[in-house]
């Protein structure tokens, strides 16, 4: 097992190469340049020329590339050209609103449209069933920022009842949970109905009734834990998304995320913060994919026995 | 909890047959319509007596099965018609609760995929004693369950000491083992076996079977032995009952299928379809056409479609039902047949 | 066999008039909220078509300072104006297209790029295989909203430049779909026949692979239309993408967003259009989903 999780992480690391070469790649396409930023537009050509030299933005990009990932195993993402601040301190900066919007919408996401699902597929086409299926649809239909301006619009403005924006305390992340769980929870609300219809008809299941199980524990012991493991992908894969997918929903609730930082930086072309924000969050969602495979082990003994053999 | 169950083995007398299955009706309610699944079946099954079930994919056994210990599809399953006696008690009338509780202990099933028959998630051991769990009614403790999980592993041929292995470790006949094991936990005073040995290699299937037959044996379990393969029903079966699109064609003992010339055309066909050693035997005549269509039933005898002796009045009206010492056959030759007496 | 019954004979019949298509049409039809679903898309289309016919184009972009704000419901807006005055029913109405021709025409080269490389990949295996695998499930690391931003900001914020950004982003998704529908085909004993008979590979994954593993690819690519609707409109509302005065529903959005304290209707009706565009191919997509997969439904 632990042979297993070594070989996976050493596996991240050209994962990590590819993903900053195809960041870095794109980005250098964009027309920017550090000294242009940094010394603003009404510098000379000569001081832009000798700026960029400096910072070594002068070389080819592969030399370039090859700096910056020595640079970023050593927890160093390079400097903004904006502000000349480490990106990493500006990362960091950014990271604990992500992270609680992030948390919190999984939280709200995964107990009711897990329980949802349940109920669902338990009591298939009965009203709840119609009623779930149908909500969780129209949800995931609509885009997350638009439900978030519905839901400025009634509860903040016409009711009053909440912040509109800004992060002051945990009241003022009501609203974006709920938004940013929309989404989130209708497709764990459908993942786990679909997974638990497929497990309900297994022939175990039939044999655990014909024991003479109760329903409860012939749902929760046997059903359930078989139709945990695509809930799981979809919960590891959701999370990932959701650190650094949820940049339109930071732009409505004015959340300073990282999602926001990236696309501050993409207005003001200062490509090392997207790029190393970029990286940053993709690392984030290898590493919770990492974890959704060791996750597996535990929860079907199949899947642990292969990974003993590595 | 305890105190609520009642042990539904306790009261019997001795004389009332184990399961008396009368006038049973099932259908199926589907996107596709109505299907009639069960048309009208009745069959007894006295203590330690082994019954055979026979017909093809589709011909409503293992739905029979699914009424008598009452696991029918929830929503799209419904018994129309018919009493299911255990003990000259009526399943129908039970609640779920009581149900719950004469599953396992006194009827039980072992189905035909072993391979996906048990939880792939859980330890054998925990899956055998689960059922002991359930009807623990006298509240032995942990250590009792463990020990009597071990007994029935050694009793069903596996060594204890693999209770704590997972499905996926064991083989199939392995599996079948351990289904076995999960089914006779209780002792249970009928068992319905769904074509156990179906998915198991020959070699396997002999084994299997012989394992049952000495735990029926044992025990004094009756027993329901669903199968199509009339060499299986012939080796281990007191009475047959030959099914088709949902009816009983042809019911009697071992003796009156397997030795008597009187059959159901279907019978026949079955029998002829079927490789003879002792015999000179060219080819293997098979039975022609299909099952017909379960929500599209044709009207009159519903294998006059397929029969070699069909005649006039075999394509309307129920077909004549021919009963000689409890030998029953579903058919109209029979009726001429006394006729012309 | 020597004898041909009245049951064979009914068979055959029934099989002749019932081909696969009409057998997953019988099903799809009996779907209520699929249809339902279908005539919204339907009419959607039309609309799209029919665009210059309903409203002149110019309506949705001349601007009229005097026409700010008009309520909705009021003679002549239906819908309301916005703050340069345009008529929102005109700018939704034109908008359409914009949308979408970014939805549709990311999911379809998306498809046929993914498709060509996830039938390789699914159907020859081996070292092809992992190289492709191992990519996809690198680029799929990094958010797709923030993939598509960058390279939005790389090419440019124009419509063809947002559809090549979602398009490029999308390709591993769909290598991943196609691949597995392949996979799930490739496996079978058929195919193995196919080989076995020294079939061509590509005559196999013509005439075998693709018929068989097409069903999933429609549906999720049906679903997908709507999912890239919504991320166009993201990046709109974001200001990376269609640049005002051309009606886009994302970008009304993002210019709304300012007056929706006092005029709610401005985002409203435009986050309706993109909701009930997505939401009508969902309900064909699920619908479609049963219809081919039958086994779920009792």
């Amino acid at each position: 097992m632990a042979r297993y999780i070594i070989k996976r992480v050493l596996m991240l690391i050209p994962m990590l190469l590819v993903i900053i070469f195809i960041v870095s790649f794109i980005m250098n396409l964009t027309p920017s340049d550090p000294g242009t930023l940094l010394l603003g537009e009404r510098a000379t050509p000569e001081a832009v020329a000798e700026m960029n030299a400096r910072l070594g933005y002068s070389d080819p990009f592969f030399v370039r590339y090859v700096k910056y990932v020595i640079g970023a195993f050593q927890g160093n993402l390079g400097n903004s050209w904006k502000s000349g601040d480490p990106v990493i301190r500006e990362i960091l900066r950014r990271f604990p609103a992500t992270l609680t919007l992030a948390v919190g919408a999984i939280v709200i996401g995964l107990t009711v449209g897990m329980t949802l699902g349940i109920l669902s597929a338990v009591k298939q086409y009965s009203a709840l069933d119609i009623a779930g299926t149908a909500f969780s649809m129209t949800l995931a239909s609509f885009p997350g920022f638009w439900i978030g301006m519905m839901l400025i619009i009634l509860f903040a403005l016409k009711l009053g009842w909440l912040p509109s924006f800004g992060v002051g305390t945990l009241r003022h992340y009501i609203l974006p949970w709920l938004t940013t769980s929309c989404a989130f929870g209708a497709s764990m609300l459908r993942m786990t109905r679909t997974s638990m219809l497929e497990s309900i008809r297994m022939d175990y299941i039939r044999t655990a009734r014909a024991k003479g199980q109760t329903e409860r524990i012939v749902i929760l012991r046997h059903a359930l834990r078989n139709a945990l493991l695509p809930v799981v992908t979809i919960l590891g894969m959701s999370f990932g998304g959701l650190l650094g997918g949820t940049v339109t929903i930071e732009t409505v609730f004015s959340i300073p995320g990282v999602g926001s930082l990236i696309i501050e930086a993409i207005r003001m072309k200062d490509i090392p913060v997207v790029v190393g924000a970029t990286v940053t969050l993709a690392t984030c969602f290898t590493l919770l994919m990492l974890l959704v495979d060791i996750l597996y082990a535990f929860i079907d003994p199949r899947i642990k026995a292969r990974y003993l053999r590595y | 909890m305890s105190d609520e169950m009642v042990d539904y083995k306790k009261n019997f007398s001795e004389s009332t047959p184990v399961l008396d299955v009368r006038n049973l009706e099932v259908i199926y309610r589907t996107s596709e319509g109505v299907v009639q699944a069960v048309n009208d079946i009745s069959f007894t099954i006295a203590e330690g007596e082994t019954m055979g079930l026979v017909g093809e994919t589709g011909a409503g056994k293992t739905t029979t099965a699914f009424s008598v210990i009452g696991l029918l599809p929830e929503r799209t399953g419904r018994i129309e018609r018919g009493e299911i006696l255990y003990k000259g008690e009526d399943l129908l009338k039970k609640s779920e609760d009581e149900m719950r509780m004469i599953r396992g202990t006194c009827i039980s099933m072992i189905f035909q995929d072993p391979m996906t028959a048990l939880n792939p998630i859980l330890t054998v051991g925990d899956q055998i004693l689960e059922s002991l769990e359930i009807h623990n009614i006298e509240g032995k403790s942990r250590e009792a369950l463990d020990a009597r999980v071990d007994e029935l592993l050694s009793t069903v041929g596996i060594s204890p000491g693999r209770k704590i292995e997972y499905p996926h470790q064991f083989s199939g006949g392995m599996k079948q083992r351990i289904v076995i094991a999960i089914a006779l936990a209780c002792e249970p005073l009928l068992l319905i076996a769904d074509e156990p040995t179906t998915a198991l290699d020959v070699t396997i299937q002999a084994q299997v079977l012989v394992l049952m037959e000495q735990l029926k044996t044992k025990l004094g379990t009756s027993m329901i032995m669903i199968s199509h393969d009339l060499g299986v029903v012939a080796k281990t079966c007191d009475k047959v009952a030959i099914m088709y699109a949902g009816e009983i064609v042809e019911y009697g003992t071992a003796e009156d299928i397997f030795e008597r010339a009187a059959h159901h055309p279907y019978t026949d066909g079955l029998f002829r379809a079927i490789p003879k050693l002792d015999e000179d035997t060219v080819r293997l005549q098979p039975i022609n056409g299909l099952m017909p269509d379960p929500s599209n039933l044709p009207q009159g005898c519903k294998f006059h479609p397929r029969c070699p002796q069909c005649m006039d009045e075999c394509r309307e009206g129920k077909p004549y039902l021919y009963d000689q010492d409890g030998h029953r056959i579903l058919c109209n030759i029979f009726s001429e047949k006394e006729v012309n007496k | 066999m020597d004898k041909i019954t009245i049951a064979d004979v009914d068979l055959k019949k029934k099989l002749r008039k019932k081909g696969r298509g009409g057998e997953i049409w019988r099903r799809f039809k009996k779907n209520k909220t699929a249809i339902v679903g279908m005539f919204i898309f339907i009419f959607i289309v039309l609309v799209m078509i029919m665009a210059d016919f309903i409203v002149s184009y110019n309506v949705a972009v001349t601007q009229k300072i005097s026409n700010r704000f008009i309520q909705p419901g009021s003679a002549g807006h239906i819908f309301g104006t916005d703050n340069f005055g345009r008529d929102i029913m005109a700018r939704i109405v034109h908008g359409s297209r914009n949308s979408l021709l970014v939805g549709i025409g990311a999911v379809t080269i998306g498809i046929i790029l993914g498709g060509i490389l996830g039938s390789i990949s699914g159907f020859y295996g081996g070292g092809i295989d992992s190289l492709i695998v191992r990519t996809t499930d690198t680029v799929m690391c990094i958010p797709l909203m923030l993939l598509v931003l960058s390279i939005v900001a790389a090419l440019g914020t124009s419509l063809v430049n947002v559809l090549i950004a979602m398009m490029i982003a999308n390709v591993p998704h769909y290598i991943r779909i196609v691949r597995a529908a392949v996979l799930s085909v490739v496996g079978q004993d058929y195919i193995e026949a196919a080989r076995a008979c020294g079939t061509p590979s590509f005559w196999i994954i013509l005439k075998h692979v693709i018929p068989n593993a097409i069903g999933p690819i429609i549906v999720q690519a049906t679903m997908a239309v709507g999912t890239m609707i919504i991320h166009a409109a993201g990046i709109s509302f974001l200001g990376m993408g269609i640049q005002p005065p051309t009606p886009e529903w994302g970008a009304m959005l993002n210019e709304a967003k300012n007056y929706m304290i006092d005029y709610p209707y401005t985002v409203i009706f435009p986050g309706l259009s993109i909701g009930l565009t997505a939401l009508s191919l969902n309900l064909m997509g699920d619908g479609l989903r049963d219809a081919l997969d039958p086994k779920l439904k009792d």
